[in-house]
């Protein structure tokens, strides 16, 4: 199964209910610790933080496994534009304000609460994949973390 | 003092680099059927295009992802590719102005016709990119673009009555025999003609190949903040002598000898030639920069390997990719289409193009993940969002006006 | 640098990995990210509510499926094994070299047969006239 199998799928509750689209995949990255820089980091500090590009201040973690944590779930299909609605971004206005009311109501299904992943083969269903979720489910908030933390 | 130098260089080569067929073309019409009266719309665009340049650099700098990498990994395939799409066709076109701009150039310094230079100015296009060093020819081409300043030489040579030219330009007085529709057509095209996309795709792409440190950021700021301004200048020259020449006359643009035709009254030979290599140099820079666009657009939608510092073999389809878009370029010219033509609907078009590029440069901006603590300042987003409201006005009044006024006429 | 090592990143698919751009380790593009492999634990097949992860990014030629819908065999996509990632920022950065992955071949197809064969190609054009 690949994340663009779940992603547009529709999401049914327990008793069939629709509850939305699953408009994104969240992952837990396991952040390793460098003990050497990689190509953007210099060796004497002072003097090279002064001529290197300025995107190796960018952050880039180096990453160990990727977890599947949850699922996230909001009204319409095809993901938000810039995830505004998870992110605490306010500017430019006023496209975040208008993206977050578009999709409010987005929340986050944990993974162990998805009971199955089914693709439609009854008569009349397009094909399309369904999520099914568990009976007693949370809703949990949506946001992410922010960068810095 | 070699500092000096380097920064002058810059400054000159972006000012020389500012004009190419489209503000040649756009400017000399304008002026002759408007007079000055369309003059804010070049200070709204080159304000715009310094706020746009170099936010794009930064952005570019500072996240190490061009511009169209941006408009990939922010709208998602579907719509990215619309983008992508319509983006890459518009540069077409406007490299199709710009090769046509050349051929028409050489051809005004001959007389051999147009249409057997544009094969030679295509070839002379992808020689370029494909064996001499890059920084050279943009030098070169920057400071050659400069001789377009016998505009503003012929301008006081032809010692116009400078309270009449203000008078038409604040606050603005189009001439009575014009139609509102085409006034405010005309206030898009300038405004497209000023605010080219391709120098934004080549801009960014540069900041991300040359892995731009903070000095570097700050001296394109300075290039920028300086030379766009200047290049301003000269565009409102090429609109002024054609206000003072054309207009009065009754005079049309509709081929490059027009645009000349007062450089030609007021300093004569001389100067003629040396504003017709300063439109050589100036369209021939631009066709590099939209070329590379070309490639630049491609490959970085699709995530190739893509760089003007980069050996051919190993960015091989972005090259096939210049190759094919200046084949096309080439091919559509010879159909004997004209060449003025193509590049007034591409200035036009242009300006229907900017939000798609503008947008996602402007969300990317604001955006910690991407840049850090370099996000867009206070002062810069509130410019930002007013612009944000210019572009997509203008984009969504372009094809109603030109259908409205059948592109002009 | 303080030492982050155990500590986790939550990133969301779609948001920050999904065409983004993937780098090797010199820097220069292979692709971009089409979709991402999952795979249940010890690489099996991935269960409903049961512990999944990912297992390879799949660069390349899925963005026509991805546009116009349907699926490509998995035999054919192009993969990168997730343990191949070394760092995730705007971009995913790759610690194999480009030149032994699978994801290359249009590129190299296209440079030994079109660009090599045009006189100049293989020159630096930063190294001088």
């Amino acid at each position: 199964m690949n994340v663009g199998d779940l992603l547009d799928a529709r999401v049914l509750g327990p008793d069939g209910a629709p509850l939305g689209v699953v408009v994104d995949v969240r992952l837990s990255l396991e952040v390793v610790d460098e003990a050497e820089g990689g190509p953007g980091a210099g060796e004497d500090r002072e003097e090279a933080e002064h001529d290197a590009p300025l995107s190796a201040q960018a952050r880039r973690d180096a990453v160990g496994g990727a977890r599947l944590v949850g699922l996230l779930v909001g009204p319409r299909g095809a993901g938000s534009f810039h995830g505004y609605e998870r992110t605490g971004i306010r500017s430019p206005w006023p496209i975040p304000q208008l993206v977050r009311r578009r999709h409010r109501g987005t929340f986050l299904v944990r993974w162990e609460d998805v009971a199955a992943v089914e693709t439609g083969t009854a008569v009349g269903d397009d094909g399309a994949r369904r999520v099914r979720l568990a009976r007693g489910y949370t809703q949990l908030p949506a946001e992410l973390p922010s960068a810095s933390g | 003092m070699k500092k000096l130098l380097a920064a002058a260089l810059g400054i000159l080569t972006a000012v020389g680099g500012f004009v190419d067929i489209g503000d040649l073309v756009t400017n000399a019409v304008v002026g002759s059927r408007f007079g000055m009266s369309l003059a804010w719309v070049v200070v709204l665009g080159v304000v715009g295009i310094v706020l746009f340049a170099s936010m794009a650099g930064r952005v570019a700098a500072v996240s190490g992802r061009a511009t169209f990498e941006i408009v990939r990994e922010r709208l998602g395939p579907r719509a990215a590719g619309a983008n992508l799409l319509a983006s890459f066709a518009i540069n077409l076109l406007t490299l199709t102005a710009e090769v046509g701009g050349i051929a028409l150039a050489l051809h005004l310094a001959s007389s051999v016709e147009p249409r057997l230079w544009i094969p030679v100015a295509a070839l002379a296009v992808w020689l370029v990119l494909w064996r001499v060093k890059f920084q050279v020819m943009e030098n070169v081409a920057g400071l050659m673009g400069l001789l377009l300043v016998g505009f503003a030489i012929a301008l006081f040579q032809l010692g116009p009555d400078w309270g009449e030219l203000l008078r038409q330009a604040v606050p603005p007085s189009p001439p009575g025999a014009e139609h509102p529709a085409s006034y405010w057509y005309y206030a898009v095209a300038l405004f497209g003609a000023a605010m080219t996309p391709y120098e934004v795709f080549f801009f960014s792409s540069g900041a991300v190949e040359e892995r731009w440190t903070a000095k570097d950021l700050g001296t394109n700021r300075v290039n920028v903040l300086l030379g766009f301004p200047l290049g301003g200048l000269l565009s409102l020259s090429i609109a002024a002598c054609a206000a003072v020449v054309l207009l009065p006359a009754g005079i049309e643009v509709s081929s490059l000898s027009q645009v000349v035709l007062p450089v030609a009254q007021a300093g004569g030979v001389l100067l003629l030639a040396v504003v017709i290599l300063g439109i050589v140099a100036a369209t021939f820079g631009a066709a590099l920069e939209t070329a590379l666009s070309s490639g630049y657009t491609l490959a970085q939608y699709l995530g190739w390997s893509w760089g003007k510092f980069r050996r051919p073999a190993r960015a091989a389809r972005f090259h096939l990719t210049m190759i094919v878009a200046l084949l096309l370029a080439v091919g559509i010219l010879m159909t004997s289409v004209d060449p003025v033509a193509v590049t007034e609907m591409s200035v036009v078009f242009s300006a229907v193009a900017l939000p798609l590029t503008y947008v996602p440069i402007l969300v990317v901006a604001n955006d910690p993940e991407y840049m850090g603590e370099h996000v867009n300042g206070r002062v810069v987003n509130a410019l930002g969002t007013v612009y944000l409201v210019i572009v997509v006005v203008a984009a969504v009044a372009a094809i109603p006006l030109m259908i409205a006024t059948g592109a002009g006429s | 640098m303080t030492d982050r090592r155990g500590e986790r990143r939550l990133v969301d698919a779609r948001l920050h990995l999904l065409s983004r751009q993937v780098l090797d380790p010199d820097g220069e593009p292979v692709g971009a990210v089409d979709d991402l492999a999952l795979a249940g634990p010890d690489g099996g097949e991935v269960e409903a509510g049961r512990e999944a992860h990912v297992d390879a990014i799949l660069v390349g030629p899925v963005l026509a499926t991805r546009l116009f819908g349907g699926r490509v065999p998995d035999s054919r996509l192009p993969r990168i094994a997730w343990d191949d990632v070394g760092h995730v920022g705007t971009a995913v950065e790759l610690t194999v070299p480009s030149d032994r992955l699978d994801a290359v071949w249009v590129e190299r197809w296209v440079r030994d047969r079109l660009i090599a064969r045009i006189p100049g190609g293989r020159h630096d054009p930063e190294a001088g006239a």
